[in-house]
């Protein structure tokens, strides 16, 4: 699998001698599936900013397909091009009159062809279901549809990887589904998320990586599976078996059930 | 209240010894009356203003063709130099928002009292006037003078409030059937400086975002009882501004940031949607515009 964004012994930090995020280095490739655990204030949302370009790194450096991103404008772009960050509260990203408008910000931004920007704004509208929506003022939309606009105004920009931070923290549970249901298509065409989140059922029955930050340090990146069964990291980090897959091993299952169907068939199975 | 009192005492100063009493009781009380009625106050004006736009029927229509359309209207509601184009552009624009567009009475009369209590004062301060000598048309003695009204002043009185009532109306013509981005667009077009139409967008934007988390804190003050008496209230409030300003400070870096992450590099710019200019919307303006310029004409 081709590499897309490679942490090269990155650090940052916001105010001198208080590292945000001291020495990290990850490699992340195409098409993966990747949840990233940690407590408030661990790191993610600076792990974040920081691979999407916002903010530039004050130790190591950040690899872009290969090549390593500088800290000029044109460069960052590149960066903010490839590597597309949805905000956890959509209300800082919305920002034009309405939803296609809203749409066409990122690409206007690439200073693209018009027909080219409509393209990338219908592509996106499609893949979203936001049809109905199209012309309505992002501002009086719900919370779960504020959250698909916000992705759509990314994916607008054609990336190679997508970071969500929290995506479902203000959702209820019918729009999380949904949410899951647009994460799996998208990582379907081929493209790496990352997501951060506090919910470790979702990490559980979502991802296939998780990397896991503990006080601005990655403590931890591993498959899912090796990453919860890690009782001492799990416990330094404040984190907490999934529900699943605590039922799984008391019950003694072969395989550890990921979802609640995997858990019907394992014990059936097992009668 | 206030505003129904002013406007039925206003209207009778304007047609004092114009008109026959019946009609003078009948015009002044009805004014009071439709704001009395309709004129309920409305704290939150400016989403009502932008919910009624998008509604509207008019919102289909070309907004440059409506931008310059009104604003022609406008021009020409001003140079008028006698009370009658103003007041019938002033109905029949009226008419248009509300029979038309499907903006309600009661919403088109409650935005108008924001105005008319601000016109109404001025249109006191026009009418009377001090003096020594009983010199107007009606004289109230005062402090060892007169309050005096002249038949000069009513006659300008009458006008400025005239064209005032013209222009407001075109205004609130063109904003309650044009979304606040779409004028925007158009100015842009016009070539008004990006800076200008840039903190335009911005300040639209968060108008949404600043008036939201403020009825979110003054809920939650609430709930703890922060209101409970005049002194309690003035703490709160002044707690709660003063947290406003810093909470916006913050999100303020935070939409920079998400601005910064979708490539901004220095202007603000969109897909506009075409709405290209149909036959309806050009009948109405040529109409509107020959019949008020003939009008105009006509009248001098």
């Amino acid at each position: 699998m081709r590499e897309i964004i490679c942490f090269d012994h990155v650090s940052y930090a916001y105010e001198k001698g208080q590292d945000a995020l001291s020495d990290v280095s990850v490699s992340i490739h195409e098409g993966e599936k990747i949840a990233v655990l940690g407590n408030n204030g661990a790191g993610k949302s600076t792990f974040f900013l920081l691979a999407n370009g916002v903010l530039c790194p004050q130790k190591g450096r950040i690899l872009f397909s290969g090549s390593a991103v500088g800290k000029k404008e044109k460069e960052l772009n590149r960066l903010r091009r490839g590597v597309g960050l949805v905000f956890q509260d959509p209300d800082e990203q919305l920002l034009a009159g309405t939803v296609e408008e809203e749409i066409s910000f990122g690409p206007m931004n690439l200073l693209l062809e018009e027909a080219d920007v409509r393209r990338r704004v219908d592509q996106s509208i499609d893949m979203l279901r936001l049809e109905s929506l199209r012309d309505r003022a992002p501002q009086y939309l719900s919370g779960g549809e504020k959250k698909r606009v916000s992705i759509a105004d990314v994916l607008a920009m054609e990336p190679e990887m997508l970071l969500l931070d929290e995506p479902t923290s203000s959702l209820d549970p019918a729009n999380t589904k949904r949410l899951e249901q647009t994460l799996n298509m998208l990582n379907a065409k081929g493209l790496a998320l990352v997501v951060a989140t506090h919910h470790v059922d979702f990490a559980w029955r979502w991802a296939e990586r998780v990397l896991v930050f503990h006080a601005g340090r990655l403590v931890a990146d591993a498959s899912t599976k090796n990453v919860f069964a890690d009782q001492a990291l799990l416990q330094k980090c404040n984190l907490e078996q999934p529900i699943l897959y605590q039922v799984g091993k008391a019950l003694g299952l072969a395989s550890l059930p990921r979802t609640v169907e995997e858990f019907i068939a394992g014990v059936k199975g097992k009668q | 209240m206030i505003t129904a009192i002013l406007s039925t005492f206003v209207m009778w100063c304007l047609m004092q010894g114009a008109v026959p009493f019946a009609a003078q009781i009948a015009v002044s009380l009805a004014t009071g009356i439709i704001f009395l009625v309709f004129g309920r106050h409305d704290h939150n004006d400016v989403l009502t203003i932008d919910m009624l736009a998008r509604r509207s029927r008019f919102a289909a229509e070309n907004a440059a063709l409506k931008v310059w359309g009104t604003l022609l209207l406008l021009v020409l509601c001003v140079c008028s130099q006698s009370l009658w184009p103003p007041v019938v552009l002033f109905v029949i624009l009226a008419a248009l928002s509300t029979g038309v567009g499907g903006t309600s009475l009661h919403a088109y009369v409650s935005l108008f009292r924001l105005l008319a209590v601000f016109l109404l004062l001025s249109g006191l301060a026009l009418l009377w006037d001090f003096s020594h000598m009983p010199i107007g048309i009606w004289n109230i003695p005062c402090f060892g003078g007169y309050l005096t009204m002249t038949a000069a002043a009513q006659a300008s009185a009458r006008l400025v409030l005239a064209r005032s009532l013209g222009a407001v109306s075109c205004l609130y013509f063109l904003s309650l059937s044009t979304p606040m981005p779409e004028i925007l667009a158009v100015l842009r077009k016009a070539h008004v400086p990006s800076v200008v139409i840039e903190l335009a967008i911005l300040i639209y934007r968060y108008i949404f975002i600043l008036l939201s988390t403020y009825r979110n804190r003054r809920d939650a003050a609430a709930s703890r009882l922060g209101f409970g008496s005049l002194r309690q209230s003035m703490r709160t409030m002044g707690c709660l501004y003063g947290n406003l300003l810093a909470s916006s400070f913050k999100k303020a870096g935070a939409c920079f940031d998400a601005m910064e992450s979708r490539c901004y590099t220095g202007e603000i710019r969109f897909l506009s949607k075409k709405k290209p200019v149909t036959i309806f919307g050009a009948v109405l303006f040529g109409v509107l515009l020959v019949g008020t310029a003939v009008l105009v004409a006509l009248i001098d």
